[in-house]
């Protein structure tokens, strides 16, 4: 994570979001899935091919691409098909543009109720007898059973959870690298899924989205880096309030 | 004198003046900021090098110059709500902190009799410019216990001139050992872990003696706390030359 600043001069963290070996694996259409729409599956970050049973090189031997370590499904509409075993780059999400991030959260192991739910728990002193961080009553008197989904100590943490809506700064063509407004679930190096935010607010703020992806053996001639319009850039003179 | 021949004695051209070009004898003292050496962990080298470039572009357009904790600086921020929207404040650098461009650097100076510290961010693009009005070291690395200590060790002429560098090699070191209040202070800066050296502790024998019990003489030879940076200094000095050079 990393310091960025508005032209105005606000502080804003931002999360780096490094573009590894993206390919697309296959496609599944819409009466094959069974879903509303057609599927992509994309493959990340390459693996050793001794860590996957043999079955699973089926795909990537298809594709002609090397073992990936994450492979994800992304919805896509029709006019977005892309063929498999095309490369992905950063360069496929714009600044200014809105994105939702997918990760396994950090492991916390086998943890108490206070850390896990966020309960009180009891004082420290006045007469507490070795009740200090337990969760006290589960259920009432009339209910005489323990509903089901009890908040209750157990294995926290290691679960895939979202965090959406969150602002492209910037984008590194060269390292492909993603600047993401605010933090991320997971932890560091660790693989992560970014796709275009579902939320309502942000349903048409993409203007003009390389569509279906980026190609790198294009036409298009990208520059090295590429801002949103109202990051300071370091090759700017400093700020000043006219 | 007199010589053996009776003639005047042989014309003895002067001895050659050595020219010593202080120059180049000045330009093998490297200063690396210490915001440049990565901590040690599990990120991406390549996170450090990306925002090295980073740190190298605003080097270029604002000039960040060498100081060190303990140096008087004088820094001029763009501030919205100023008359003439600039706010210059004039301080001892008392703790360097952050590494890449979260780098931070505190400054403190008493201004009518209330002490003020305030946290500039290195790289932020508000910071106008720096000067160092007097380059010195001290004892220490952080001075935080200037809080506990008598005002007149922190206070600075607001409109002082800048003090020029002797042009030596080496940077002065202020050998002060700075006089505190009455106890109790912000943290009990006689205890080993703080390692000051710039206190003149006027507390008696036995409680001296009492804040020995909180050493951990273990620590100064626990290898796996070593961090030797000499080759990453080395190899982020041959980049940074590099694209000064570009």
């Amino acid at each position: 994570m990393m310091p960025i600043w508005t032209k105005s001069g606000e502080k804003r963290a931002v999360t780096l979001l490094k573009v590894q070996d993206c390919h697309v694996l296959r496609y599944v259409s819409k009466e094959e899935s069974g879903g509303k729409t057609a599927k992509l599956l994309v493959g990340g970050k390459n693996g050793s091919p001794f860590s996957k049973p043999e079955s699973a090189h089926e795909i990537f031997k298809e594709a002609g691409v090397p073992p990936k370590q994450k492979v994800t499904t992304f919805n896509v509409t029709d006019d977005a098909i892309i063929k498999p075993g095309t490369p992905l780059y950063a360069a496929h999400f714009r600044p200014g543009q809105f994105v939702d991030v997918t990760a396994k959260t950090i492991g916390k192991g086998f943890q108490g109720v206070m850390k896990r739910w966020g309960f009180k728990g009891q004082p420290a002193s006045h007469g507490q007898t070795k009740t200090h961080r337990r969760p006290g009553a589960i259920s009432t008197n009339k209910a005489a059973k323990v509903y089901r989904g009890k908040k209750m100590p157990g294995k926290m943490g290691n679960i895939y959870r979202t965090s959406f809506g969150l602002k492209v700064w910037r984008i590194n063509t060269k390292h492909d690298i993603i600047y993401v407004n605010g933090s991320v679930p997971g932890h560091t190096n660790c693989l992560v899924k970014v796709r275009d935010s579902k939320l309502p607010t942000y349903k048409d703020c993409n203007k003009n989205p390389p569509f279906p992806t980026f190609f790198a053996d294009g036409d298009e001639e990208l520059p090295e880096d590429l801002f949103d319009e109202e990051i300071f850039q370091f090759t700017d003179p400093s700020v000043t309030y006219a | 004198r007199v010589s053996s021949d009776g003639k005047p004695p042989k014309f003895q051209p002067p001895p050659k003046p050595v020219i010593i070009d202080k120059k180049t004898q000045k330009e093998e003292r490297r200063f690396l900021s210490p915001e440049f050496i990565p901590p040690r962990g599990r990120t991406d080298p390549l996170k450090y090098y990306i925002e090295r470039k980073d740190m190298i572009q605003r080097r270029k357009v604002l000039n960040i110059p060498e100081f060190y904790v303990g140096s008087v600086l004088a820094v001029t921020t763009a501030d919205p709500y100023a008359s003439n929207k600039s706010n210059r404040f004039v301080g001892i650098c008392i703790q360097r902190g952050g590494k890449g461009l979260g780098a931070t650097f505190v400054l403190r100076n008493v201004i009518e009799d209330q002490g003020v510290e305030i946290c500039y961010e290195l790289y932020s693009p508000r910071i106008q410019a720096i000067e160092v009005l007097k380059l010195e070291k001290r004892l220490d690395e952080n001075l935080m216990y200037l809080r506990d200590a008598l005002p007149e060790y922190s206070t600075f002429d607001v409109n002082m001139k800048p003090v020029s560098p002797m042009d030596q090699e080496e940077i002065p070191v202020n050998k002060l050992q700075v006089r505190m209040k009455p106890k109790p202070w912000s943290k009990r800066w006689e205890r080993p872990k703080y390692n000051i050296k710039g206190i003149k502790f006027e507390l008696p024998e036995h409680k001296m003696k009492a804040a020995q019990k909180w050493s951990q003489p273990w620590l100064e030879f626990d290898m796996l706390r070593e961090y030797d940076t000499s080759k990453i200094e080395e190899k982020i000095w041959k980049e940074l030359s590099e694209e000064r050079e570009k």
